[in-house]
C-alpha cells in the first residue's frame, strides 16, 4: 500500500516540471478528497486543545483512590491524606491543588478517564510517547494521529492555523507532510525582524530572503518542507499580529509559560483563525525524587492555567466550541521509591474539560490489588477509545480509518 | 455522516496547488507510471534521509535501481568534498582549510582531522585565557561584576567550536553531550560547573574506547546527580540511570527486559559523591557577604566518586542472562558485549556524520570495525569519514543544520571574530542551548529543527547579530570585495559551496546592488546567504 510519504515523493517530482513554488503553496485540496471517502463538514467549528503532561504523570496522586489500602501502604509519605483530597465520587478525589478543576466537576464540565493505557506497556518515555502520538502501539500507521486527522479536516480554503502548536517544533502527534503546523513560543518574536523590530515582509531585505525560498527547487533536499514551513510561518505571523490588535484576555493568566501559551491559544480561538486542533505541553512530570512538592507545583500550574483559559473563552463566548484533553505517556509505580518519588509506571488518568463534556468518571478503576509488571497499575481503558471519542464525536471525522480499527467511544462527549 | 457541503472539483480540473499535485502524483503512482515521475528528480525514492520514503511500491524496479545508483554517485568537486568533510567532522572550514583539504585523498583528509593529539591549539588557548571566563562560581560576586556562570560556560565552548584547530575533538565532545546527556537545569544551578567537568571528560574520551567512556560517565558527578544514581540505595534502587544507560546510551529500546532494568539498577546502588565542604560562614557577615561566601564554596567544590558499601547491594543479580554479584562496571562490561550495542552506537555515529537511516549493509561494515577494534570510536569514525557513503550524493545536504552548526558555521566560514557575548539572548529563538538538551534523549535533530517558530528564530538571530543596534558588523572577508556581485559570490563560496539556484543568486545580486557602503553590503549579503534554504542544510 502506498504511504502518504510516497505521495509526497511523487508530488515533489511533479513540482519540478515547472510550476512555480508560489502557486503551489496556496494550499487548498484535502488529501482525503482524492480517495473520495470523506470531506470535512465546513460548519463544524469544534476545537480540540491537547495538553501533553510530559514525563509520566502520577495518576494515583492526580485522581486519588483515597480509601484504597494498597495506595496507603505503598505511599507512606507520598500518599495524599484523605482529608486533603477534593472528593468526587466512588472513593476518588482530586489532588488538593486542583481546585479549579473541582469547580468544573461541580458544574458538570469535567470528566476523568481512569486506567488509561495500552497493552504491553512500554516504560521508556520516548517509546511510550511515540505510541501515544502515533495512536498505534504497533507503530504501523503513518504520521501522528492528529496529523492524520488534520488531513481530513483540511478544506478547500486552507487555514494556516488549522493545527496550532505552542512551542518551538511540531509535536509528533500533529506531524504530517500534508499540513504544516505553525509553532509559536513567543508572539513578540513570531515574525521577521528588521533592526530588532517586527517589520512588514515588504521590507526589501525580507522580501529578497523570502524570494530565495520561492526559488529553491522543490525537488532539492527538503524542498517541500522548507517551502511549506516558511509559507506557513509568514502567513500565520501576519494573521496572529492582526488578531493581537483586537484580542484582550478577559482574565489574568498565571505567570507561567504554560499560562502565557494558553493565552496565545485563546487569542487564536477568539480571533477565529480557523483552528481545529491546538497543542501545548507542560513538562516536568518525571518525578523520580521529591515528588510531593514537584507534583503539587505541576498540578497547580495545570489547574490555574486551564481555569484561566476556560474563563477567558467563556467570557468571549467561545467555551462551547472547545474541548480540552490532557494526556501523559504513562503513570507511575504504586510504591514510592527511596527519594520520595516514583519510577515509571503503566496506566494513568486523563482529563476532559469543556461545556460539551458529560461529567463523570470513565473507564474502570485499576485494581491496585492486582498489579502488573512488579508493581504497576494495570490499564483498563485503551487510549484509542479516548481518541475515537474525540475524533468521531467532537471533531466529526470517522475515526476507524484514522486509528486503523474501530474503537468504542467513551461517554464523556455525547 | 453528513453529506459534503462543498462541491468537489474533479481531480484533473483542480487548481494547481501543492496539495493537488501531491494528490495527483499519488494517482499517477498508483497507475504504475510513477517511474517517470520519480525519474525527474535528482533525489529519489532511495533517499530516506531528506524526508521521503524508502520504497515506492509499484515503481518499476529498474527505475528504483537507477535512482538508487544516482544517489550512490560520489560528490565530484574536490572543494565541495572538502567543505562537506569540514562541515560534518568539524564545524565548517575557512577558505584556506577547504583549499588545503581539497588537495588530499580521503584517508589523508580524515587522518588530518582524527590525529589531533599533537596539533597546536595555542591561539585558541590564548583567546580563552584573555577572555577570563567564569567557569566555576555561581552568583555575581560582592561587586556584582562576576560574569554570569552559564553564559560564560556557553561562550567558552563556542570559542572552542569556533576557533579550535582540532575541530573533530569539539565535534566528538558535542556528539557525546547530545548522546550521554545531562541537563544543566536539572542538576541545580550551584552545581553548574560540573557540566564543565563532564565536558572535559567527553573531550578526554573524544575518540577512545567506548567502554571506558561509558564507565567514566557512569561515575561523572553531573550524570550521577542528573539520573539519580546519588539517591539510589540497596533498599530502594532508583532505576533512572540503569534504564537510560541501556535505552539511550548503549543498546536501544527493545533489547532488554524490565527485569534487566531492575537488576542492573541494584548494581549502581550505593554509588555516591563526596559531599561539599560544610563550612559555617563566619559570624557577622551581611546577607550579601554570606551568599558570596557560599557561592565561593560551590565554586571550589570538586566532588569525587565513592562507593558506599552500606548502601550498595552486593547480592547476586541476573542481568541479560548472566548471574553474578555484579557492580556497575560489570553491568557496562555485559552491555558492551551485546550485539545491540555495536549496532546502536555505530548507527548513531554514522547518522551524526553522514545521513540518517543508513542501509543495514553499511552498519554491518561498521559493526565489524567496532568489534575488531575492541569498540574503538576513532576506528569507527575513520571508517565513516573514509566511506563511499559519506562522500555520496545521498549524504550531501542530507541533514538539517542545527542552530549550533548554523552559528558556528557562519563564524568559521566567514572568518569573523566574535566574543559571543549576546549569543544567549539572540539565539534563544532557534531552540538549542548548550548544556541544556530538551530531554534525556538529547536533541532529536532532523526535521524538528525546521518549524515556523525556529525559522523566525534563525532569521532574527541574523538580524540581531549582523545588525546590532541597526548597525552592520564588520565582515572583512566580504567587505573587501570590490563589487556587489563579487561580495555575493564570495559569500556563496564560503557558506554554500557556491551551489545555489541561479535565480536565487540573481536575487541576492539585485539586493546587494542597492547598497553602496561595503560594510553594510557585506552584512546584508551574509544575512541573505545565511538565511537561504541551502544554508539551512548541512
Amino acid at each position: 500500500m502506498l504511504s502518504r510519504r510516497d505521495f509526497v515523493k511523487g508530488g515533489v517530482a511533479l513540482v519540478s516540471i515547472g510550476t512555480s513554488a508560489q502557486s503551489l503553496l496556496k494550499g487548498s485540496i484535502a488529501f482525503a478528497a482524492q480517495n473520495g471517502a470523506y470531506v470535512a463538514d465546513p460548519n463544524n467549528k469544534k476545537i480540540l486543545i491537547l495538553v501533553q503532561c510530559a514525563g509520566g504523570n502520577d495518576g494515583l496522586n492526580t485522581l486519588v483512590p483515597y480509601a484504597d489500602a494498597t495506595y496507603r501502604s505503598n505511599r507512606p509519605t507520598l500518599g495524599i491524606p484523605e482529608a486533603d483530597v477534593l472528593k468526587l465520587e466512588q472513593g476518588f478525589g482530586l489532588h488538593p491543588a486542583l481546585t479549579g478543576l473541582k469547580g468544573f466537576w461541580d458544574s458538570g464540565k469535567l470528566a476523568v478517564v481512569r486506567g488509561v493505557g495500552y497493552p504491553e506497556q512500554n516504560y521508556s518515555h520516548f517509546k511510550s510517547m511515540a505510541i501515544w502520538q502515533s495512536g498505534d502501539p504497533k507503530m504501523q500507521l503513518d504520521n501522528g494521529w492528529l496529523g492524520r486527522t488534520l488531513e481530513k479536516l483540511e478544506s478547500q480554503e486552507h487555514d494556516p492555523f488549522l493545527g496550532f502548536n505552542i512551542g518551538s517544533s511540531t509535536p509528533d502527534e500533529m506531524r504530517t507532510p500534508a499540513v504544516s503546523v505553525p509553532s509559536v513560543r513567543s508572539p513578540a518574536d513570531y515574525g521577521v525582524k528588521v533592526g530588532g523590530k517586527l517589520a512588514d515582509t515588504s521590507h526589501a531585505r525580507t522580501a529578497t530572503m523570502l524570494k530565495l525560498y520561492d526559488q529553491y527547487p522543490s525537488s532539492s533536499p527538503y524542498g517541500v518542507l522548507l517551502e511549506t514551513t516558511v509559507e506557513t510561518a509568514i502567513s500565520s505571523s501576519k494573521m496572529l499580529q492582526e488578531v493581537a490588535k483586537t484580542y484582550t484576555p478577559a482574565v489574568e493568566y498565571p505567570d507561567s509559560s504554560f499560562g502565557s501559551g494558553l493565552s496565545v491559544l485563546a487569542e487564536a480561538i477568539v480571533g477565529d483563525l480557523g483552528m481545529r486542533v491546538g497543542h501545548i505541553t507542560l513538562g516536568g512530570f518525571d518525578t523520580h525524587n521529591n515528588e510531593l512538592d514537584a507534583h503539587s507545583g505541576l498540578m497547580e500550574t495545570l489547574d490555574a492555567g486551564l481555569t484561566a483559559f476556560y474563563q477567558d473563552l467563556q467570557a468571549h463566548g467561545k467555551a462551547d466550541d472547545v474541548l480540552v484533553i490532557t494526556w501523559s505517556e504513562f503513570g507511575r509505580r504504586v510504591q514510592q521509591n527511596a527519594n520520595g518519588g516514583t519510577d515509571h509506571g503503566a496506566g494513568s488518568v486523563l482529563f476532559a474539560l469543556g461545556n460539551g463534556v458529560t461529567r463523570g468518571l470513565y473507564g474502570d478503576p485499576s485494581n491496585l490489588a492486582a498489579l502488573v509488571d512488579n508493581g504497576n497499575v494495570p490499564y483498563t481503558t485503551d487510549f484509542r477509545r479516548v481518541y475515537a471519542t474525540i475524533i468521531d464525536r467532537w471533531l466529526g471525522v470517522p475515526s476507524e480509518e484514522l486509528l486503523g480499527a474501530r474503537w468504542d467511544p467513551l461517554g464523556f462527549v455525547a | 455522516m453528513q453529506e459534503p457541503v462543498t462541491p468537489r472539483t474533479p481531480l484533473m480540473r483542480r487548481p494547481t496547488t501543492r496539495r493537488a499535485l501531491l494528490a495527483g502524483a499519488a494517482t499517477v503512482a498508483a497507475g504504475g507510471t510513477a517511474a517517470a515521475v520519480v525519474g525527474l528528480t535528482t533525489r529519489t525514492s532511495a533517499d530516506s534521509s531528506n524526508g521521503s520514503s524508502l520504497v515506492v511500491p509499484g515503481l518499476a524496479a529498474d527505475a528504483t535501481k537507477s535512482a538508487a545508483d544516482e544517489l550512490k554517485k560520489p560528490i565530484e568537486d574536490p572543494k565541495v568534498r572538502a567543505a562537506h568533510l569540514l562541515r560534518r567532522a568539524g564545524w565548517g572550514g575557512s577558505a584556506a582549510q577547504i583549499a588545503e583539504f581539497a588537495a588530499l585523498d580521503r584517508e589523508t583528509a580524515a587522518d588530518r582531522l582524527l590525529n589531533f593529539e599533537s596539533v597546536d591549539n595555542a591561539a585558541l588557548d590564548a583567546k580563552i585565557a584573555a577572555a577570563n571566563f567564569n567557569l566555576t562560581t555561581p552568583g555575581r560576586g560582592l561587586d556584582g561584576k562576576r560574569p554570569p556562570l552559564i553564559r560564560d560556560m556557553s561562550r567558552w565552548w563556542l570559542y572552542r567550536m569556533s576557533y579550535s584547530q582540532k575541530p573533530l575533538e569539539e565535534r566528538m565532545t558535542f556528539i557525546w553531550h547530545g548522546l550521554l546527556t545531562t541537563q544543566q537545569s536539572q542538576i541545580g544551578f550551584q552545581r553548574s560547573k560540573q557540566m564543565i567537568t563532564q565536558n572535559e571528560l567527553f573531550r578526554a574520551h573524544a575518540l577512545g574506547q567506548y567502554d571506558v567512556l561509558l564507565k567514566a560517565v557512569s561515575k561523572d558527578p553531573a550524570m550521577m546527580t542528573y539520573l539519580n544514581t546519588v539517591d539510589s540505595t540497596k533498599e530502594h534502587p532508583n532505576e533512572n540511570y540503569a534504564r537510560e544507560l541501556m535505552e539511550l546510551y548503549s543498546m536501544g529500546e527493545g533489547n532488554y527486559t524490565e527485569n534487566d532494568v531492575r537488576e542492573s539498577a541494584r548494581a549502581f546502588t550505593g554509588w555516591r559523591l563526596t559531599p561539599p565542604t560544610k563550612v559555617q560562614p563566619p559570624a557577622g557577615l551581611s546577607e550579601k557577604e554570606r551568599d558570596e561566601y557560599l557561592d565561593q564554596l560551590w565554586g571550589a567544590y570538586e566532588p569525587a566518586f565513592v562507593l558506599n558499601t552500606k548502601l550498595h547491594d552486593s547480592g547476586s543479580k541476573t542481568f541479560l542472562g548472566q548471574t553474578g554479584n555484579w557492580g556497575g562496571d560489570d553491568i557496562v562490561d555485559i552491555i558492551m558485549k551485546q550485539p545491540a550495542t555495536a549496532r546502536f552506537i555505530t548507527k548513531r555515529l554514522f547518522s551524526e556524520f553522514a545521513y540518517r537511516d543508513p542501509d543495514p549493509a553499511t552498519i554491518d561494515r561498521l559493526v565489524e570495525v567496532w568489534n575488531s577494534s575492541n569498540h574503538n570510536v576513532k576506528a569507527v569514525v575513520r571508517a565513516i569519514l573514509t566511506s563511499d557513503e559519506f562522500y555520496s550524493r545521498r549524504a550531501y545536504r542530507a541533514l538539517v543544520r542545527s542552530p549550533l552548526e548554523f552559528m558556528v558555521g557562519a563564524v568559521r566560514g566567514l572568518e569573523v571574530e566574535t566574543d559571543w557575548l549576546t549569543v544567549e539572548q539572540s539565539a534563544a529563538g532557534m531552540d538549542q542551548r548548550l548544556y541544556e538538551p530538551p530531554s534525556v534523549a538529547g536533541w532529536p535533530g532532523g526535521e524538528v529543527w525546521l518549524s515556523s517558530g525556529t525559522f523566525f528564530g534563525r532569521v532574527n538571530f541574523l538580524d540581531a547579530t549582523l545588525f546590532p543596534k541597526n548597525k552592520a558588523v564588520a565582515i572583512p572577508s566580504l567587505s573587501s570585495q570590490a563589487t556587489a556581485e563579487a561580495t555575493v559570490d564570495e559569500a556563496l563560496r564560503r557558506l554554500v559551496d557556491d551551489d545555489i539556484a541561479p535565480e536565487a543568486r540573481q536575487s541576492i545580486y539585485a539586493y546587494a546592488r542597492t547598497i553602496t557602503n561595503p560594510q553594510e553590503r557585506a552584512a546584508a549579503v551574509a544575512y541573505l546567504v545565511l538565511a537561504s534554504p541551502e544554508y539551512q542544510l548541512i
